[in-house]
This record gives C-alpha cells, structure tokens and sequence, in this order.
C-alpha cells in the first residue's frame, strides 16, 4: 500500500542544507501496524510527512496504493489525505473554537457529505472512541487521553485505509496512553493499515513491526542493541 | 456551506470580530451621511443659475479727481468694451449678481398698504442686459435704450417707470398672474410698470431662499462707481481679461479700473464654504473607509497568524487551498454584514437626528444602498490578501508546530 524508494527530504535555508532523509527505503503492506522509531532528528516526522502527503520528498519515489504522487497536483493530494488517509497528531489538533462533534465533522464536510451521512459518521466514530456522551463539549473542557480519543474519532470517520500518528502519546500520561494504544490496536484489528512514530519503546513492541530510524536512514537491525522486541522487527502482518 | 461552524468559531473569539463589525456599522452610519450631505452640498452649489455664467467677465471702474465726468466715462467705456473682439454685450451694473454683495428693497403687486412686500435684489443696468447676462426673456420684452436714465439724470433716484423681473418675483407680487403691464410698488408708493420677465436668474446672497427674486431697472448708478458685465462668445473670454483691463485704463486716467475677473471667479468664491464642506465630508469618508479598510486587513492577517496550525491542521485533513481562501471570506463576509446591519439602524438614526436638530434633508436611501455596497466591496478587497496568504500556509504546519 505503501511503497518508498530511495526517499530524500532536503531542507534548504540560506545558512545549511539539512538532509532530513537519506535515500528511505520502507515499504508497508495493507493492514499492517508500523512502527517508527528513533532518536529525536532521525527524520521521523519527515518521513510521516512525506507518507501522508503534507510534504514532498526532494528525490525518490512515492507510490501509495500504486499512485506515483509526484504525478498529483495540490488538489488532488488534499483529496488523498482527506479520502485515504487518516492523522493523529502529537499534540491532538483540534480546532479549539469548534465543539467536538464540528471538529469530527471538519473533514467530512471537505468531502461533501451530506448532512445526514455526516451525522452517522461523526456519532460511530465518537461511539467507537467512546466519546459519543461528550459531543456537545470543546477540547478545552476535556482530558488529554480524551482530546487525542476525539482526534482519533476525526481521523476515523471518513473510513480512511489508511492511519497515520505522530507521537499520539507524547503528550498524555502512560494510563492515557495505554488506552489509545488500545483504540489503535482496536482500529488496526478492523483492517485499518498504521503507521505510529513513537519514544516509547513498550508502544512500539505492541506494533507488528518496527522500523528504526537513524540520520533519516533505516537503521541496519545487525548494527544496533535492540530493545527486548528486537525480534518483531521483520515480522508479518499477524492478520 | 459552513455558515454554522464559522459563526460558533466567531462566537467564541468575538472581541475583535465584534470591535471591527462596530467600526463598520459606524462607518457605513457617518459615510452615508456624510456622501448625502456631500451630495446636497454639490447640487446647492450646481443649481441653475439662469445666466451664462462661463462667459462673463466683470470689471470696477472708480473715478477720481476733480477731472473726472461719470457719464462721459461710461458712454466711452461701453464704445471701447463693445469694439472688443468677441463681445457679444455690455451692461453696466452696480453689483454683480451672485457675488455676494448686493442691494434689496421690498415690493408689493398693489397700492395697497396690506398688500404683502416680497423682498427682491435689483440691479441697476442698460438695454442690453439680457444680453449681458444671457438670461432668456419669457414675456414681454427688453428695455429701451432711450428708458435708460443717466447719472445726470435730475430723477434718476426716483423709482424707473420701468423694471424686468424674474418670474419667481412676479408670481409672487401678481399671484401667478400675467406680470407684463402690472405695476410693481415700492415702500415710498412709487411704481415702475413691468416691460419684461424673464425666466430665471440669481441674485445677490447664494444661501438666501429667496436668492431668484430679482428686479432689473433701467439706469446707471450715480456717483463715480459703476461695474460693466461683458458677455463674450463662448471661448473668447479669457484673452478679453487682459484686454478688458488694459483698454480701459488706457482710454481714461481719471479712474481706477479694478478687479477685472470672470464672473465665474465670482461665483466660486461665493461659494467657497459649501465646497469646502463637500470636499471635507469627502475626505472624511475617503480616510473612514481607508481606517476601516486597515482595521479589517489587521483583524483578519491577525487571525491567519493566530490560526496557522488550525490551517495547517484543516489543510492535512483535506482542505484546499480554495476551502481555506473561502473560510475566510466567508467569516470575513458574516462580520462586515452583521456591521451592514447595525449600521443601517445606526445610518437611519443618525439621519433622524440631524434633519431634527439642524436643516439637513430626509436621507436619499440610494446612498444607503451604496455605502452598504461600498462596505461589502471594502471587507472583501481587505481579506483577499490575508486569505491567499493563509491558503499559502503548508500542511506540514500541522505536525510541526507544537
Ligand atoms: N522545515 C524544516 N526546515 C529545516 N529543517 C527541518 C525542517 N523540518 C525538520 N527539519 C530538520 O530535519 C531533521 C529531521 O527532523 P524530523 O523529521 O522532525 O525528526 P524527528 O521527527 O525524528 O525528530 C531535523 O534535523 C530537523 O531539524
Ligand atoms: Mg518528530
């Protein structure tokens, strides 16, 4: 589903070149659960970035479901991210102004869903996260782990393949955190695919495998001591 | 489309939102006003006159010294004046219309005592003032160059047999009735017979309401004063400025000529004021909607700052760059119409208020109706900018922002 070759990201200011990405070579298979980890400035974000089309890659190709993405123009690309693709940010993002159920309903209305439709889907995705009570209420007046639940609510509801999550527990205490690790398993276990950038190597031992990344390069498994699940790291997709 | 989200998000951040639509009822409230009164200003200075204003030069001649003949000098100075090239006709007079300085004396239609006196300027002036001014005579007709009384003249303070009058002054003195051959009365019971009326002129004072009821008679002015208005063909009348002067002063030295001027000149002094409030009410109403204009750039660039991870975040979840650029109008559009609204209220108040409290008109709606355009057209010229620069904001904001 998702297949990169020989990807580099360059950032160009007039002081230095930083070469975020070296020549990545990742690919993810449909309905598996990644993922991502490694020093702080390894290039991580960089690579979510590029995985989910906020940003374009310097060199290197891109397919995501067999579409070369450099072939697409703005609009197309803000169609993909909002029809296939699913993002969990690290410090939530909800658009504070807007009650929870407007913030799930953002990026439905991008779709052009009607009314109705838009409804259904905000109240599953806010069921399924457990927040269907809290609706009415803004991100300000709820927990962290709930904040982050509703964020997840909002990527889920336009039934994305496809899940993108930068650090999703960098922010919340580890009970919070083990609760949306629960969701994102729950969420992978019905068929979606996820790729998680996480610190926390207890999280990335639950994933099905783990990538590790090192001066935007994979890191060689032979190279490097690895944590107790080292030996997760080329496994398949359990499905 | 979203109309809903974007109120509640407006809601919920109002100060500002709430600061600039107050500043947009308020100026919409004072440029309505404002251009109305403007408007009133112009047309008041734009009335008809009645006269060919645009080709009128006027000169002074004062006598002095004991060498000095007044009729002697005007007989010559006429001769000179109409040899000019390009003269179509010369009068002398005592005043010149619509300057500012004048003479006016009540008259009445009958003997009567009760009879009611209507207050006319009158000037003084020779058989080819009609001419002289290019008035149009409706009824009856000009005077006679032999009616016309000398300075010498043993009776010339006495009223003249005879007077032309604008139609406004005969419908009052004769009720509507045809004037030519009616006698007009002054306070001291002397008469003149009225030869002539002419459709329309002005007199004396700009803002006097009773600024076309004038009476001309047929006689020169005594003393050693008198003023010529010398109607030129139409482009010929500034090169007659220069020669007007100089013909005179060199034809006589017992006399100053002075002030040789367009009557056009003439006019526009007497007008300064109102064009002076025109043009203030019209600078106001540039710099009220150039401050508004900014307030409105600076509430919405404060917003796309304020907001970039929001965009961001919006643009990573499938927004376009035109949803973004429409969001903003869109709120954009909702703030200046709810400050349209309250300032229509506020325009009709305010309004309510001058006419009551000074001599200003009911409001022509039609300047509503375009300060409101104005204001639509002036919200959305000020947050295209902003908006394209918020759709410019990358979706990689969203993860890299903390
Ligand atoms: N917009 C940018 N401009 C310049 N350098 C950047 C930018 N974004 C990231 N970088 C640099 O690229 C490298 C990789 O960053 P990132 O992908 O955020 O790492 P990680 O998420 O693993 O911490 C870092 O050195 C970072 O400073
Ligand atoms: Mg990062």
């Amino acid at each position: 589903m998702l297949d990169m070759q020989d990807i580099s990201r360059v950032y160009r200011t007039d002081l230095v070149e930083t070469h975020a990405l070296r020549g990545l070579n990742l690919s993810v298979d449909a309905g598996e659960f990644v993922a991502v980890t490694g020093p702080s400035g390894s290039g991580k974000t960089t690579f979510l970035n590029i995985a989910g089309l906020l940003e374009s890659a310097t060199d290197g190709r891109y397919l995501l479901d067999g579409v070369d993405v450099n072939t697409l123009n703005d609009n197309q690309r803000s169609r993909i991210r909002n029809e296939k693709i699913g993002f969990i940010f690290q410090s939530f993002n909800l658009i504070p102004d807007l009650n929870i159920f407007d913030n799930v309903d953002v990026p439905l209305r991008y779709r052009g869903f009607g009314g109705k439709e838009r409804r259904q889907r905000i109240e599953k995705a806010l069921e399924q996260v457990g927040l269907a009570a809290r609706m009415k209420h803004l991100p300000s007046q709820l927990s962290g782990g709930q904040q982050q639940r509703a964020a997840i609510a909002r990527a889920l509801a336009g039934n994305p393949g496809f899940l993108l999550a930068d650090e999703p527990t960098g922010n919340l205490d580890s009970l919070m955190a083990r609760q949306v690790m629960d969701l994102l398993e729950e969420i992978n276990a019905n068929g979606t695919t996820i790729v998680m950038v996480t610190h926390d190597p207890e999280l990335a031992r639950r994933a099905h495998r783990n990538v590790q990344l090192l001066d935007g390069q994979l890191a060689s498994p032979d190279l490097f001591a690895r944590p107790a699940a080292a030996d997760d790291v080329d496994l398949q997709p359990v499905a | 489309m979203e109309l809903r989200p974007i109120l509640s998000a407006m809601w919920r951040n109002r100060t500002g939102s709430v600061l600039v639509a107050m500043q947009i009822a308020l100026t919409l409230a004072i440029v309505v006003n404002c251009m109305f009164m403007t408007k009133e200003r112009v047309d008041f200075v734009n009335r008809p006159s009645g006269m060919d204003i645009e080709n009128i030069v006027v000169a002074d001649s004062v006598g002095f010294g004991s060498d000095y003949e007044h009729d002697r000098t005007i007989d010559e100075d006429l001769r000179l004046l109409r040899e000019l090239p390009g003269v179509i006709a010369v009068s002398p007079t005592r005043s010149i219309p619509m300057s500012g300085s004048g003479s006016a004396n009540g008259f009445a239609g009958s003997r009567d005592d009760d009879a009611p006196r209507h207050t006319a300027n009158y000037y003084f002036v020779n058989e080819d003032i009609l001419d002289a001014l290019g008035v149009k005579l409706e009824s009856g007709r000009a005077f006679r160059d032999t009616e016309v009384r000398r300075a010498d003249d043993p009776d010339l303070d006495r009223l003249s047999p005879q007077v032309i009058i604008t139609r406004a002054l005969a419908d009052k003195l004769f009720d509507g009735e045809p004037a030519v051959g009616r006698l007009m009365y002054d306070g001291l019971g002397e008469s003149s017979e009225v030869v002539g009326v002419i459709e329309h002129m002005f007199g004396a004072w700009v803002s006097w309401s009773d600024f076309d009821q004038v009476a001309m008679f047929p006689r020169r002015t005594g003393g050693t004063q008198t003023r010529y208005l010398i109607r030129a063909e139409p482009g010929r009348r500034d090169a007659l400025v220069p020669l007007v002067e100089t013909t005179l002063s060199e034809a006589n030295r017992t006399r100053l000529v002075r002030n040789v001027r367009t009557m056009e000149e003439v006019v526009s002094n007497s007008y300064e004021g109102d064009r002076a409030i025109a043009t203030t009410l019209s600078v106001a109403v540039v710099l009220l909607l150039s401050v508004t204009g900014l307030g409105i750039v600076g509430l919405a660039s404060f917003t796309v700052r304020q907001r970039t991870k929001q965009i961001g975040t919006r643009r990573a979840i499938g927004a376009r760059k035109r949803d973004i650029i429409r969001y903003f109008l869109l709120e954009n559009w909702l703030m200046t119409t709810i400050g349209i609204v309250i300032g229509t209220a506020l325009t009709i108040g305010i309004n309510y208020g001058l006419a009551s409290a000074f001599e200003v008109e009911q409001l022509d709606y039609v300047f509503l109706v375009i300060g409101m355009f104005l204001l639509w057209l002036l919200g959305f010229l000020a947050v295209v900018a902003p908006a394209r620069r918020a759709a410019k904001v990358s979706p990689a904001i969203a993860t890299r922002t903390v």
